[in-house]
């Protein structure tokens, strides 16, 4: 079994940076000292991830204010809407609101990815929302149907996919917890399936990772195995881990093994007992191991703790400890 | 006691502290804005004159001659007097003396340990407790300002605390869920949830209750706003209310808002000392849409409580006039099947609009509710 440790979304700020950050909004520091605490933050979760081994690097995407926003903020025909809540959280994301059909600007993208993996984007893993997630989280205001909508935001991400491809990045993760969350039906499913296969179209031998949580991903299993994507990830504190059911052979299995809504580190002896289960279930070649969600819905320091799981994880299952 | 009119009004929380009381208590002397703040409502709605001093150390450029208690003292006669002259039936002192509702409850118990700050959106961001131990409560919490409230209110007080399946909701369940036996998947975190919520309403919410019972407190608002964050949980937040509330003898009430509370019907009506669920509806009310129609499912499922009906919306400057405060009163007086059981009030704390806004806002679900009451009154009727 061929296993892959690493983080599947953004990485919450040091306090150092939450000082840092505060203290901008209130005038008393200035862009320059930030963004050189920026950069030195996301050059230490580089350093962090390499440390434990992980198979790619994300930097954190520190400087995100949410998934969307690097979107809203620079394509064609979004605003930037009213603070929503994030899911069943306490946390909150700007709404992007779509006034018009969406179109990309080329290069916008590429110039919001944490520098560090402009610079190593071979090793990088970029994170995206998924089509189908973003659809409907933003507030629709352009005339589309939503599976129409679906279809056009997956065109979209895989142009966004052969733009940055041509900068030599290989590995995309898509954010999808609306797929188990609202898991769609009919003609939004064919759109979900559509805008995958339009950036499968775009993906050129690299990676495309989905990767669902926030509820049980069971009911989303038979859309999930037609997607043309390399890895379908669930987030095993909300799934039941015997109930994961055979999947294409072709589909590596990503397990959200890190829960982001508890500091309670993990047992790794545990955590791969169940790895061992779910990869039973699923007979994949390949096991991506990384948190169930996003993991800034943790303080850093916690969070830094419970990434040390991973490696753990991976040593006890080739130790055959489990 | 004067027996209720039809339709009475009150507050539902905090509102936004006045600028002259966050420099006062930092005792720093107070600019011209904020003293003309302090001047102007003074005169509007008259406090100063009950604690002349501090008003006067205040504007007279002296804060340092009164204490930061002092200064907070004034700012809860002001919400005091604020939400009195306002004409509300049942009022509190706009949380003068809180910041906010999650971190101060939680310092006055044990078992939690802050492991640093959670981003909440943007560069703003909260600090957020875990549970490593069992929780146990150092003291009952919100007795002094209570007392001070109950010393100086002329209307009904009505204390606001938070629940405890917020606190645990707004917490990281580590000592509950590190006993779950096994994976602490789905069914462990569920289970540990709930083992934590009841704790907390035992251990920390019931004996401060219990406190504030004994000191006179007679209306009791559990505030629940996590309650529709995960629905399929409201057994859970039933299970906090009744635990919190178990035994004791006083008037209680549960605020919930921005959640579908069809989601949360009937297993919240299992809230067995629950006299009154006051709600946010008007954020929801719009032409076309009916934010007040899920109130027939509470007569369908033969609910007979009062309900606070959230009549203003607390996130839009825009004041609603009293005209559309009545007609959203006589909408839910219809949907209930009886307008005794009708409260008016803001759909949350006001804190996040302006004083100014703020007092146009609740002059308007006293206007609107006379208005309606009127109507009922009316022989022609």
């Amino acid at each position: 079994m061929l296993v892959q440790t690493g983080l599947t979304g953004p990485f919450p700020r040091s306090e150092a940076l939450v000082t840092a950050t505060r203290d901008f909004d209130r005038g008393r520091t200035t862009d320059d000292a930030v963004e050189e605490l920026f950069r030195r933050s996301e050059q230490e979760v580089v350093a962090l991830e390499r440390r434990l081994g992980f198979a790619g690097t994300t930097g954190g995407y520190l400087r995100w204010a949410d998934l969307f926003r690097p979107f809203a903020e620079t394509w064609e025909g979004f605003t930037v809407g009213p603070l929503t809540r994030w899911l069943e959280t306490n946390t909150f994301y700007r709404q992007p609101v779509l006034l018009a059909p969406p179109g990309r600007t080329p290069g916008a993208i590429a110039s919001r990815l944490p520098p560090p993996l402009v610079r190593e984007p071979g090793s990088a893993r970029v994170l995206l929302p998924g089509p189908y997630t973003f659809a409907r989280m933003l507030d629709n205001r352009s005339g589309e149907t939503e599976p129409a909508l679906i279809h056009r935001l997956g065109r979209l991400l895989g142009e966004e996919v052969r733009e940055l491809r041509g900068r030599g990045f290989e590995t995309f993760l898509f954010s999808e917890p609306q797929l188990v969350v609202h898991p769609p039906e009919g003609p939004p499913a064919e759109a979900v399936v559509a805008g995958y296969a339009a950036v499968d179209a775009a993906l050129a031998a690299g990676t495309s990772v989905v990767w669902t949580y926030g509820a049980d991903a069971r009911p989303a299993f038979p859309l999930l195995d037609r997607l043309p994507v390399s890895v379908v990830g669930v987030d095993l504190a909300e799934t039941e881990v015997d109930q994961i059911p055979t999947g294409p052979a072709r589909t590596g299995l990503g397990l959200g093994v890190v829960d982001p809504r508890t500091t309670l580190a993990e047992d790794p002896a545990e955590v791969a007992r169940v790895v061992r289960a779910a990869q039973a279930h699923r007979r994949a070649r390949s096991v991506w191991l990384g948190p169930g969600g996003p993991l800034d819905l943790l303080p850093w320091e916690p969070a830094t703790r419970k990434l040390h799981v991973l490696p753990a994880v991976q040593r006890a299952l080739s130790e055959g400890t489990a | 006691m004067t027996a209720r009119p039809l339709f009475p009004t009150q507050e539902i929380g905090s509102l936004a502290k006045p600028r002259w009381q966050l420099l006062g208590q930092r005792s720093e002397v107070l600019d011209d804005g904020a003293r003309e703040e302090l001047r102007s409502w003074d005169t509007r709605v008259g406090f100063g004159d009950e604690a002349p001093e501090v008003r006067d150390a205040l504007l007279e450029g002296r804060p340092r001659d009164v204490s930061p208690e002092a200064v907070r003292d004034l700012g809860a006669l002001f919400g005091l007097r604020f939400l009195e002259t306002a004409g509300l039936d049942r009022v509190y002192d706009g949380e003068a003396r809180r910041i906010e509702m999650y971190e101060y409850p939680i310092r006055q118990m044990r078992g939690f340990r802050f492991g640093g700050h959670v981003r909440s959106f943007d560069n703003k961001y909260y600090l957020k407790a875990a549970v490593v131990d069992e929780v146990r409560l150092d003291r009952p919490y919100h007795v002094d300002e209570f007392d001070f409230v109950k010393a100086h209110a002329r209307a009904e007080p009505k204390l606001p605390i938070t629940g405890p399946y917020t606190l645990a909701d707004w917490s990281y369940n580590e000592y509950y869920l590190a006993r779950q036996p096994g994976w602490k998947g789905r069914t462990a975190r569920r289970s540990a949830q709930r083992e934590f919520v009841v704790d907390l309403a035992r251990r920390a919410i019931r004996p401060t209750l219990s406190a504030l019972i004994e000191h006179g407190c007679r209306v009791l608002q559990i505030d629940e706003p996590a309650a529709g964050t995960h629905p399929d949980e409201a057994s859970v937040v039933v299970e906090g209310f009744n635990a919190a509330t178990e035994g004791l003898d006083a008037e209680f009430t549960m605020h919930i808002c921005y959640s579908n509370y069809a989601d949360l019907l009937p297993a919240l009506l299992e809230a067995k000392r629950c006299r009154q669920w006051a709600w946010e509806f008007a954020n929801r009310d719009s032409p076309g849409h009916d934010g007040y129609a899920v109130l027939k499912l509470l007569r369908e499922y033969g609910d007979t409580r009062e309900v606070g009906l959230g009549a203003v919306d607390v996130h839009r400057d825009r004041v609603e006039p009293p005209e559309m405060v009545a007609d959203r009163v006589r909408r839910a007086a219809e949907y209930l099947g009886d307008p005794r059981r009708v409260w008016v009030n803001p759909d949350c704390g006001l804190r996040t609009r302006s004083l100014a806004v703020a007092r146009a806002k609740l002059e308007s679900v006293v206007a609107g509710a006379a208005l309606a009451r009127a109507e009922f009154e009316s022989p022609r009727r």
